[in-house]
């Protein structure tokens, strides 16, 4: 009896060896992460993952961002929203508006060293068109959205041909749009033998060296990369590659990006949220910069809600809101207040859509009395994902209960919402926008019927009819008065109310130089040095 | 090896079966029930009807879910865990990849746990209602109550960011830089090794004290062997069997993923890798992460129980 229990106080100290034995094993063979950096390498942080390294195709703000670097269009959004030439030389309409003619700037080259044709652009075209592929923006010139792409043709191997069924005021802007991959132009390496994506062979100031799931994307310069001449413009213009490797670094927590960040281990933070600021502020290491991005935040009411169907309770809500001093609230002053669809950076921004009705509760509480409303409850939808939507959700229920209106907030996860957004399953919302580069597509976002499209948010015919002809009208002054109109009637019929453009904040480590955030938000690593002590 | 032995472990084996299905039949339902789509979420706030349906229709969910169910479950069975909607990788490989992440950082932290609480524990019930027994009961509620997220961010802060001493984030292998990896690993390992030591502390501390009182050990004590040796030869083993079986519990737990701790540290682990994927409503990656969780649950329980008999042969003899 004695010599067992000698014996079995044995097997913890086997037990605690063998355990050890076997995590150091597991952590011999595990993936690694971070491996050190080199002093040329500039570390961007993303908050989650990228999803693919397919442009357009399976894609998000972080795959965009990123696919950005590697692969290029035949156009591309400048830093002022407009459309210029990016692989396209030049682009000429024909006097009908159904003919489009890209000559292709000359001597580009792919990752790879192949030379960039005609051919290659028809490559890329088709594989975005073949419905399989489900590119994000294929309904967009399939017919079913402005106009209908009837064929692509290679002229010679520097020119190639759209033709579209009708005229369209938002082809190139489409094209050039980020989350439709730029329509970039790949190699057919970039495609195996069965169709499958493999990974890209861009013509970008970057190509990809290697992409660790969940962990990071390593890219490295593109030595034989032909810069635009100039300056930087947008996701156009001068993208010469001066580090000589870009590391996105996935770090999903905001305190963790916080500390890596100032502990030098990683060398830029493109979206501080704004309740961080002051604390970034604080950091003299730190360079900050904020930047109006084109996204657009506000409160959306189901117009066909029993309550809300009610536009005098709509309007009183929205009498109710101080909207400066909630934009001032939401994003520690950064931000300006604006109660348009259109985004300030946008050149259609102007005088009509600067107006901003002023906070008048004692008009709210007539229009409540005079629509008889007896202290129902309103449900703002709202999501802890962004912050600023749940703080939007909850400034709008205090200010609203001075006018006796009863607002309640429920709290969803981000997938959730999203669906209550689609089927349109919802009272009142607070909801983000991500950029729109044309102020038709800023409307295109809430206007339409919602008996086909339950997510829209405003279906009344004359704003209809007004965005059908904002987009097929190529002159911009008839333009700006349709979307001036369109603003006016927004105040009046008041599906949703908006209230700021996201800024977005870049906080960098001092040493790294010529880092500019833009409209679209996406980081740019072109035009950016390390210039480390 | 006996035949009752490997009876008794093809018992064991035959009711994971049950018990897995089981939890794939929760998974499954669980996962639908929740609103949400992931073509959606692919989409985001821009895509149009005809795309969400295309994009359902290619990620099969657009099938009766109970085809969608017998299609998933056929295919678990022949080893084949799906493709992530959203990345398209393999979930199998995913998932082992990142399990050795969080195992080595927990096997690691609660071998380290263990060491430092089963003496702790033994030390404070043989000094009971004293100074010490106070100090390290106390110590062991601190670092149970402590959320691990708080502990390790102030970690983080203190110990990355302001004395600089360890990297905030990153992750090496020890194949590829031993000291590097080392430093990486080393505050996930104290967070949890702290954390898990509490509980651990007072379960060890708890049973000795229940130990100390048999009469076998005042026994020994009037044979006149010294309070070490009636500790460590008499106690110990006797104390370590309830201690045991909650280490199992607590590693069946820990290596279904460490989501917080990962999240912190920014470790690509199989905690990460799930909550990724259910505010991604991955399906195919959730329900493996699940499944293989419970497998692993299981598994460790099983093993738990297999080394039981040493610490307690009464158990061997039953």
């Amino acid at each position: 009896m004695e010599t067992r229990r000698k014996n079995a106080a044995r097997p913890l100290a086997r037990l605690l060896t063998a355990t050890f034995t076997l995590a150091a094993c597991l952590a011999l063979g595990a993936p690694a992460l971070h491996a050190q950096p080199a002093q040329d390498t500039l570390r961007i942080r993303l908050n989650a993952d990228i999803r693919s390294t397919d442009p357009g195709i399976n894609r998000d703000a972080n795959t965009d961002a990123v696919v950005s670097h590697i692969v290029e269009g035949l156009v591309a959004f400048r830093e002022d929203t407009t459309v210029g030439p990016l692989l396209a030389q030049s682009v000429t309409t024909s006097p009908d508006g159904l003919t489009y003619t890209f000559a292709l700037r000359p001597g580009l080259r792919f990752h790879n060293g192949a030379p960039l044709t005609a051919d290659d652009v028809v490559f890329s075209w088709h594989r975005y068109m073949t419905p399989a592929n489900n590119w994000r923006c294929l309904s967009e010139f399939d017919g079913r959205g402005q106009a209908k792409v009837l064929k692509v043709e290679a002229k010679d191997p520097l020119t190639v041909v759209y033709t579209l069924d009708r005229p369209s005021a938002l082809f190139l802007e489409t094209l050039a749009r980020p989350d439709c991959g730029g329509a970039g132009v790949y190699h057919r390496s970039s495609v195996g033998p069965d169709g499958k994506w493999r990974e890209p062979v861009g013509t970008g100031p970057f190509k990809l060296a290697e992409w660790k799931r969940g962990q990071y994307i390593d890219l490295v310069r593109n030595p034989d990369y032909a810069a635009l001449p100039g300056k930087r413009d947008g996701n156009t213009g001068n993208k010469t590659a001066e580090v000589a490797r870009v590391r996105f670094v996935v770090i999903p927590d905001v305190a963790a990006s916080k500390a890596a960040l100032l502990s030098g281990g990683v060398d830029l933070i493109f979206d501080v949220e704004d309740n961080d600021l002051p604390e970034y502020r604080r950091h003299p290491e730190l360079v900050m910069q904020s930047m109006p991005t084109m996204s657009l935040n506000g409160l959306l009411f189901q117009t066909r809600d029993p309550l809300l169907k009610d536009v005098r309770i709509r309007r009183a809500l929205a009498l109710t809101l101080d909207v400066p001093e909630m934009v001032d609230a939401l994003t520690e002053g950064t931000a300006q207040p604006n109660r348009s669809v259109i985004p300030r950076a946008s050149p259609f921004y102007g005088r009509a859509q600067s107006g901003m009705p002023g906070r008048d509760i004692a008009a709210a509480r007539k229009l409540l009395a005079e629509a008889g409303y007896r202290g129902q409850t309103i449900k703002i939808l709202a999501t802890k994902r962004y912050n600023s939507l749940f703080d939007m959700a909850v400034l709008t229920q205090a200010m609203a209960s001075e006018a006796g209106l009863k607002v309640d907030v429920e709290v969803l996860d981000w997938a959730t919402m999203l669906d209550r957004y689609n089927r349109g399953d919802y009272q009142a919302m607070a909801f983000t926008y991500s950029a729109r580069l044309d102020a038709s597509l800023s409307y295109e976002m809430i206007i339409g019927p919602k008996d086909r499209q339950p997510r829209k948010v405003w279906d009344t015919p004359e704003a209809i009819r007004l965005l059908g002809n904002s987009m097929n009208t190529t002159d911009r002054a008839q333009r700006q008065a349709m979307f001036d109109s369109l603003d006016a009637r927004l105040l009046e019929d008041v599906p949703a109310v908006f209230f700021y453009s996201e800024m977005r904040t870049s906080a960098a480590r001092d040493y790294v130089k010529g880092y500019k955030g833009w409209p679209m938000g996406q980081p740019r690593a072109w035009g950016v040095s390390l210039a480390r002590r | 090896m006996s035949s009752s032995f490997l009876l008794y472990l093809l018992r064991r084996a035959l009711w994971t079966v049950p018990t897995l299905l089981l939890v794939a039949v929760l998974v499954f339902v669980l996962m639908r029930l929740i609103p949400g789509d992931p073509a959606q979420l692919i989409l985001g706030d821009a895509g149009t009807a005809e795309q969400l349906a295309d994009l359902r229709a290619q990620f099969g969910l657009d099938k009766p879910i109970l085809v969608q169910f017998g299609l998933w479950l056929s295919h678990m069975a022949s080893g084949d865990f799906g493709h992530s909607l959203s990345s398209g990788e393999a979930v199998l490989p995913l998932l082992l990849e990142r399990f050795q992440v969080s195992a080595a950082i927990v096997l690691v932290a609660v071998g380290a746990a263990t060491l430092l609480a089963v003496p702790a524990g033994l030390f404070a019930a043989w000094k009971q209602n004293s100074l010490t027994d106070t100090v390290i009961v106390a110590g062991a509620t601190f670092f149970l109550s402590i959320p691990s997220f708080w502990l390790g961010l102030l970690l983080l802060l203190f110990v990355g960011l302001k004395l600089g001493w360890v990297p905030v984030v990153g992750y090496v292998t020890f194949s590829q830089d031993w000291r590097a990896a080392a430093s990486y690993l080393v505050l996930p390992v104290i967070t949890l090794t702290l954390i898990e030591m509490g509980v651990l502390t007072r379960m060890a501390r708890s049973s000795a004290i229940e130990t100390l009182r048999l009469e076998y050990v005042t026994h020994a004590r009037a044979k006149g062997l010294s309070e070490l040796r009636v500790l460590l030869r008499h106690v110990l083993p006797n104390a370590f069997a309830p201690t045991w079986t909650l280490i199992g519990l607590v590693l069946g737990n820990l290596l279904g993923g460490i989501a917080v701790l990962e999240t912190v540290f920014t470790l690509p682990g199989l905690g990460r890798l799930l909550v990724d994927a259910i505010f991604a409503r991955d399906y195919p990656v959730v329900q493996g992460c699940l499944l293989f969780t419970a497998g692993i649950y299981v598994l460790v329980n099983l093993v738990v129980d297999l080394f039981y008999p040493l610490f307690d042969p009464r158990v061997a003899t039953s």
